[in-house]
């Protein structure tokens, strides 16, 4: 096939409506509590690398997921909000179009997805994402012998002058639907792929699942009166919805 | 099924679970995970390399026991899930819970036994090590001069501590005492006074509709964090009206972040407060004796008592209303009842929780009559443990996984009395501080590579016990303490061996279990028995939901508050010359210091502060701007027993007369990641302890802090954090 | 010398002092040459070689702020590139003679400002051994670079710009390269009759020079306008605060040219003086420059009120908070030393006294051009670390890996142009004559 013939199939009409999933998640704020268990947890199952004191004080830590930190008001009537910030896996990507070599796309599976070996380092997607979610590899990061042997082998380790970051767990939901041909059906089930984080989270704030199926718990949450997505302004379409948190006295 | 008492209770888990059918974790976990039953001790001929399999356990990086998964693929643990069919932690797992993973591949474990010769730790073999060990005992023993063996443990539950006790008093030493920093001493003595029950109960979050909380930090570090979390979320938005949470603590903790409200007391006035809400309670209260109640509490209406607490009267009522129109649940912890009253603050608490009819009710205070009783020492008798290392002339101390000299001030005096033992041996996974004065290592399995079995404490309103199996070979050349203490008996010959004939931790344990399962189960033999066991291994977890909730006929004792001291308790320091009080608290990440050496933990950011790597000074932003200081200033925080150095971060959520610090940092052992990392505010604490129960007061310190005029810049992971009027918190969010 | 008692040169003397440059070698040129490798290796090649060893984290990046001084440097030198092959060709067009003296050394700073700038690429990636995935290369993995992509664009403009002002420059200096082969001997005779093509001279051939040149001049004024568009969408094509402005394109190829035009000042002021070009390159191409670098710090600061103003209308929240922290934070002190030295200080051109004076000219071209460096930083400094959620509000400052390659990229510059000036006449021969007194017809000069 020609490549003139490969991008008119790639740009048919449409080709952007036949995902066969989308996968998406809700994060309710008034569940989470800013424990960062989630963090945790994504580092464990991501191989994310431990940076070292110096390079965590330049600012140079890997978290796919981190939780953020909002204070209103000022003491005694002081107040901390948290919010969990991942890849919220935009539908219209800002950081899509930069890349020089196509190392980030969209998928199928409505998923930006980040192909280390073919990323050369610009770091521009980095650049025009607004949630500051992508984080580079200054260095090539060790794991002391023998912390290397948890590294999950479903997942690649990365090298110096890649760029990595929040990929729903896509091991898993490849895992999932590996499952799902073995046993003859079509679709994953409701609740079957469960990123690290999700898995991790006592309190239940993590909600995920396939957008595409209205059953979905996911679905159900999306539609949500208290649902927004952050910087929704910018339309980048994000795949992550949040549950505000209800404010309340006694 | 309430009244059955926790020791025999595995007798009952025949009946239960199996013979019953009633053993509903077992039915539903059977099903996922019976193909992976055998424990990776001997790696299975079967597993398929590319393949995960899952083996269930249970987590020990704090005391709340939770049960978890553990991924493992190609003999290599790979990842902790928490086990969904637990009932503690239903799926859930905290941060430390995750981190497990680098305890068992921990690069600084100690690897193999070591024994100090001419000043220099040489690697020898366990058959060396135990022999040594043995003969010095036994030789001991036989000049009848046993109490020259000391021993101090980790607090060690379910059956390996039993072990542990049997062999402790078949050695025929009495100088032995178990500790755990943590130990709830004041919940559970106040609990003996208040109801004659000295136990942890059941806190039912999930159900209640106003949880006022005194300084516990149940989502954060109070007792059994994952499961109050997973309440938490229930309590929010998992049930059909929204509870709603209120804070009393003068340090914004993790839970008073996600309160409703947060209010700061005055440090030691939360007994004062609980009981001026009892006393707005005692007038609208169900209970039959609400009315003498209400006449003693009389001295405490809000109004009288507002101005000692530092909150308005108005506030007080308000919130001891809502407490006593909803389903009010009360809880207290930390700092609440870490000064030298706390005992007094949790009486206050009881007396609040039963006016507003709390206790043995849905959504209240449940006692599970089967919690054990506290075997940990307190502060004042590991003092005199430590003082008499030395008026006995100790020949031998064994440390079991303890570390007193991190663990507890100077004041103590552990570093100078291990000093002066001349045969001290640490049985540990981890060159701590305690371990690297001892003579002879012995290194212990991590929790992912022991068997062991666990009873969750505080339960959760029922019976529920947990075999906990190896998920992986042995990385090292490493024992559990069952097996420890099986091989030293060995060694110590006489009547031990043969009392104690077990040739490892897992028969000895399957031994117990297959007991209590035959006592229980009439028509059980072996076989079934083996069933039985492959299901509790399988599951994780075996136990059996009551009928009805339990502790219901708990009555308040009504001469519970007499004598107890409601003032704001003792402090050591003048207030002139010491103006904060000081507010150790345990930190998220690093506990007390144990999960220090994880650097997953250590690079994870503090929830409240988003630091990483190092210790802090918290006091709020007007007493900085008073003084003087920014972020970043290195501060030198006095008290009448020491001084440190720390960098000052301002804090919104902390009273501007308090000063706080995290604990579990300034190792000056305990390998690479924890080692000369940040500083330990122990150090600094005064040797004042609870009137009561002898328990180390930690928040009853004075200090005045001085810049030292150094900067040292905290790493954290925070730029700005006030929204600057952008809606990221939702649409009409407000804040700027 | 003094404009009064100028002479203008011989024919015969426009070669000898050209050919003179290339001929005669000093002691001082190699000295110079000599530092300027060496700087060069070790404030640039040492540290990047030290940077690929350990990983781009040598340099002072970080978190929010992932790109530092080698994107901004990169951004510099492709705008000093401009001017040089634009501003040649457009005063070739309009039948400016007076560009005729200096365009060859201008045009030689083109390309050396582009080799530059495509170091600063290399150094600013983090796997350069793969950048060539970036370039639409046939491979057996049939992968393709992201056409959407403006670093892509990039790449294509940068490259066709680059072939595009080699082929202009060189053909421009093919009679020269004749007039080099009929003055030397030995090899250099027989390398500059290939470099010559064979050129002869005759009427045929000028005609044919002068066609290509036309088409040639013509061809690439859109192209280096296209060019620093392309890089400002580098920026402009995100929706970063500060960078997200679609006055961009214009506002980078008017700096380019600006910051290129004061380029030439200062560099033809070196050549000038320390190539004895004195009565080559004369007042009135520094009374032009000087007018022209009026127009254009008037047109940039247009552009950079305009930046302020649209921001301020516009009244976004997270614009102005990138407008508030550009003119009053950490760098502010840049920002307003910016404003100087390029809004402030060219308006003393307006004087023809200061605008025909060679050491003022020579001030004020450098201070415009470290204003425009300057500026380069600021946009990319004073925007990144600060985009849209507070809490990850960062910081940047350049590592002394990045200062260091910083300056070694001015040693690489300059080691090219030194040996550029010994293998291509700096001033063009042949067109300096056609400034000249027309020659009679049979006389000794003519034979030159
Ligand atoms: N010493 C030694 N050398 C040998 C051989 C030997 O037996 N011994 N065998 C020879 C033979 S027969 C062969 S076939 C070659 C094999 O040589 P390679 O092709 O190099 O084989 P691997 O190392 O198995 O896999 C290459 C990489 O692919 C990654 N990978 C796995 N799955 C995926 C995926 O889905 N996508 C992408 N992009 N990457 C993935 C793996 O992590 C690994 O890093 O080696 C040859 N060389
Ligand atoms: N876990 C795991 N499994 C893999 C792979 C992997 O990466 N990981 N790689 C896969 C790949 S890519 C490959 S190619 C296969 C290779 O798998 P095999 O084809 O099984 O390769 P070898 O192990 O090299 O075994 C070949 C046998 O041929 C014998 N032999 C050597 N020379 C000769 C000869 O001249 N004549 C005969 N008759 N026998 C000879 C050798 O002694 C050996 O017993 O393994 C596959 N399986
Ligand atoms: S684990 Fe859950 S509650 Fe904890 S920070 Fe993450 S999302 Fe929030
Ligand atoms: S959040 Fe950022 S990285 Fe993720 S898809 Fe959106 S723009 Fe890309
Ligand atoms: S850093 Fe990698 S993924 Fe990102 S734009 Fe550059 S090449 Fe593409
Ligand atoms: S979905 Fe997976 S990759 Fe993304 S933050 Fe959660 S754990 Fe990390
Ligand atoms: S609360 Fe966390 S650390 Fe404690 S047992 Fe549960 S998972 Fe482990």
């Amino acid at each position: 096939m020609s490549i003139v013939e490969k991008y008119k199939k790639y740009r048919k009409a449409g080709y952007f409506d036949k995902f066969d999933y989308h996968w998406g998640m809700t994060i309710d704020l008034d569940r989470c509590t800013g424990c960062e268990a989630c963090v945790v947890a994504c580092t464990a199952e991501n191989n994310l690398p431990i940076v070292g004191e110096e390079n965590y004080r330049l600012k140079r830590e890997i978290k796919w997921l981190r939780i953020e930190r909002y204070w209103d008001g000022d003491y005694p009537d002081a107040k901390l909000n948290f919010i969990p910030i991942l890849c919220q896996q935009c539908d219209q990507a800002p950081c899509e179009t930069p890349c020089p070599v196509g190392a980030t796309y969209h998928n199928q599976d409505g998923l930006n997805t980040q192909i280390y070996n073919r990323c050369i380092g610009t770091r521009t997607c980095a650049v025009y994402c607004p949630y500051e979610v992508r984080y580079f590899n200054w260095f090539t990061y060790k794991w002391d012998a023998p912390l290397e042997q948890q590294l999950n082998p479903d997942v690649s380790v990365r090298e110096k002058g890649v760029m990595e970051k929040c990929t729903f767990c896509i091991q898993r939901i490849r895992d999932a639907k590996d499952t799902a041909k073995d046993e003859d059906r079509r679709r994953v089930r409701d609740g079957e792929v469960k990123p690290a984080c999700v898995q991790s989270c006592a309190t239940e704030a993590l909600v995920f699942g396939d957008l595409n199926d209205p059953d979905a718990k996911v679905s159900k949450l999306y539609k949500d009166k208290r649902g927004y997505k952050v910087l929704e302004e910018l339309n980048t379409a994000p795949s992550v919805v949040y549950l505000k948190k209800v404010k309340a006295h006694v | 099924m309430s009244d059955i008492n926790r020791r025999d209770f595995l007798k009952f888990v025949g009946a239960g679970g199996v013979g019953a059918g009633a053993g509903f974790y077992l039915a539903d976990a059977s099903k996922k995970t019976v193909e992976y039953l055998i424990p990776q001790v001997v790696p299975p001929e079967d597993y398929v390399p590319g393949v995960a399999s899952w083996y269930n356990t249970v987590c020990t990086q704090c005391d709340a026991a939770c049960g978890i998964s553990v991924r493992t693929k190609e003999g290599r643990a790979k990842k902790i899930e928490g086990n969904a069919n637990h009932p503690v932690n239903q799926g859930g797992l905290c941060a430390r819970g995750q981190a497990g993973l680098n305890a068992l591949y921990n690069p600084d474990r100690v690897r193999t036994p070591l024994l100090l010769e001419g000043g220099r730790y040489r690697e020898i073999s366990w058959d060396r090590a135990l022999t040594e060990l043995g003969r010095r005992i036994s030789s001991l023993r036989i000049q009848n001069q046993i109490d020259k063996v000391s021993v101090l443990s980790n607090t060690q539950s379910g059956h390996i501590g039993e072990l542990l006790d049997r062999f402790i008093q078949l050695l025929g030493t009495d100088h032995y005492a178990q500790y755990s920093v943590t130990a709830p001493h004041a919940i559970q003595e106040a609990n003996r006074i208040s109801f004659g029950e000295p136990t942890l109960p059941y806190y039912d979050i999930a159900n209640a509709d106003v949880v006022v909380s005194f300084g516990a930090d149940y989502l954060g570090t109070w007792l059994s964090p994952v499961h109050y979390s997973k309440a938490y979320g229930k309590l929010r938005q998992g049930r059909d009206h929204r509870g709603t949470t209120v804070q009393f603590e003068s340090r914004m903790s993790l839970t008073g972040a996600n309160a409703d409200e947060w209010h700061a007391p005055n440090p030691g006035s939360e007994g004062l407060l609980a009981m001026a809400m009892a006393n707005v309670v005692s007038r609208s209260s169900a209970v039959a004796d609400a009315g003498a109640w209400s006449q003693s509490l009389s001295a405490y209406a809000p109004s009288r008592v507002a101005e000692q607490i530092g909150i308005d009267a108005d506030k007080i009522e308000a919130v001891a209303n809502a407490f006593a129109s909803g389903n009010g649940l009360a809880l207290a912890g930390g700092s609440a009842l870490a000064g030298t009253n706390g005992v007094a603050v949790q009486v206050a608490v009881n007396v609040l929780n039963y006016l507003g009819g709390a206790i043995g009710r849905e959504g209240g205070v449940i006692f599970n009559s089967d919690g054990p009783a506290s075997k940990a020492a307190s502060f004042a008798q590991l003092t005199e443990f430590a003082q008499q290392l030395g008026d006995r002339g100790t020949e031998v101390l064994m440390l079991l996984d303890a570390n007193p000299v991190y663990d507890l001030p100077q004041s103590a005096g552990f570093s100078a009395a291990i000093e002066n033992v001349p045969f001290v041996v640490s049985v540990n996974s981890f060159l701590d501080e305690s371990s690297a004065m001892a003579d002879l290592v012995l290194p212990l399995d991590t929790y992912l590579e022991a068997w062991s079995d666990a009873s969750p404490n505080p339960g959760v309103g029922f019976s529920v016990s947990s075999i906990a199996q190896p998920v992986v070979q042995r990385v090292f050349d490493t024992k559990s303490l069952g097996d420890i203490v099986l091989g030293l008996s060995a060694q110590i010959g006489s009547e031990l061996p043969i009392e104690l004939p077990w040739t490892s931790a897992e028969e000895y344990l399957r031994g117990v279990w297959l007991d209590n399962y035959l006592a229980a189960e009439p028509g059980g033999n072996e076989k079934s028995f083996e069933t039985f066991w492959r299901s509790v291994l399988s599951a994780g977890v075996v136990g059996q939901r009551p009928a009805s909730v339990g502790g219901a006929n708990v009555s308040l004792n009504s001469s519970a508050t007499s004598g107890m001291d409601f003032g704001v308790g003792d402090f050591s320091g003048s207030e002139s010359e010491r103006p904060f009080v000081f507010q150790p608290y345990e930190s998220v990440m690093m506990g007390v210091g144990r999960t220090a050496n994880s650097p997953w933990l250590q690079e994870t950011p503090d929830p409240l502060t988003s630091i990483v790597y190092g210790s802090w000074v918290e006091l709020n932003p007007a007493t900085a701007k008073e003084l003087g200081i920014r972020e970043g200033d290195l501060l030198e925080v006095a008290s009448d027993s020491g001084t440190l150095t720390a960098p000052a971060f301002l804090y919104p959520g902390i009273r501007p007369d308090v000063i706080a610090m995290p604990m579990g940092q300034g190792h000056t052992e305990y390998g690479r990641y924890a080692k000369d990392r940040g500083v330990s505010p122990t150090r600094i604490l005064s040797d004042l302890t609870d009137s009561r129960t002898g328990a180390l007061a930690t928040a009853a310190t004075r200090v005045s802090i001085s810049k030292t005029g150094e900067r040292h810049g905290l790493i954290k992971n925070d730029g700005i954090t006030r929204t600057l009027g952008r809606q990221i918190l939702g649409p009409h969010s407000g804040g700027h | 010398m003094s404009e009064a008692t100028y002479q203008e040169p011989r024919w015969d003397e426009v070669n000898r002092d050209v050919l003179a440059t290339m001929l005669n070698t000093g002691p001082r040129y190699w000295w110079l040459l000599g530092i300027s490798i060496t700087v060069a290796l070790v404030c640039f090649f040492g540290p990047w070689a030290y940077q690929l060893y350990v990983g781009v984290g040598a340099a002072g990046m970080n978190r929010s702020a992932v790109w530092g001084t080698y994107l901004s440097n990169f951004i510099f030198w492709i705008g000093l590139s401009h001017s040089g092959t634009l501003l040649s060709a457009v005063l070739h067009i309009t039948q400016s003679d007076w560009r005729k003296a200096i365009y060859r050394s201008a045009e030689a700073m083109t390309l050396f400002s582009l080799m530059t700038a495509a170091f600063f690429v290399m150094v600013h990636v983090g796997r350069v051994w793969f950048v060539h995935w970036s370039a639409p290369i046939p491979n057996e993995m049939d992968l393709w670079p992201n056409f959407r992509s403006p670093l892509m664009f990039d790449v294509m403009a940068i490259t066709t710009y680059l072939t595009a002002s080699s082929i202009f420059i060189y053909m421009g200096s093919v009679p020269d390269f004749a007039a080099v082969r009929d003055a030397s001997t030995g090899m250099r005779r027989r390398l500059y009759t290939i470099f010559s093509f064979g050129w002869r001279g005759t009427a045929k051939e000028w005609h044919t020079l002068g066609w290509a040149y036309t088409f040639f001049a013509v061809f690439v004024i859109p192209l280096a306008v296209s060019v620093h568009s392309i890089v400002s969408w580098d920026f402009a094509m995100s929706i970063v605060p500060g960078l997200h402005h679609t006055i961009f394109a214009p506002y980078f190829v008017c700096g380019a040219i600006y910051s290129g035009t004061a380029g030439i000042v200062t560099v033809m002021f070196i050549i000038r003086k320390y190539l004895n070009f004195e009565r080559y390159i004369r007042e009135i191409h520094l009374d032009n420059l000087g007018k022209l670098l009026v127009v254009l710090s008037l047109i940039w600061t247009y552009i950079n009120i305009m930046e302020v103003f649209t921001t301020w209308y516009g009244g976004s929240s997270f614009e102005m908070e990138a407008l508030k922290w550009r003119l009053t934070g950490f760098y502010a002190p840049l920002y307003w030393e910016m404003i100087l030295f390029c809004a402030a200080v060219p308006l003393l051109m307006l004087s023809k006294k200061i605008r025909c004076n060679w050491k003022y000219m020579l001030i004020i071209s450098i201070l415009i051009n470290i204003g425009m460096l300057t500026e380069r930083f600021i946009i990319v400094a004073t925007s990144l670390p600060r985009k849209f959620l507070p809490d990850s509000y960062g910081f940047y400052f350049p590592s002394g890996v990045e200062i260091s390659i910083t300056i070694g990229s001015f040693a690489i510059f300059t080691t090219l142009f030194l040996i550029f000036v010994k293998w291509v006449p700096s001033v063009s021969i042949y067109e300096v004559k056609e400034t000249l007194k027309p020659l009679k017809r049979g006389s000794v000069e003519a034979r030159s």
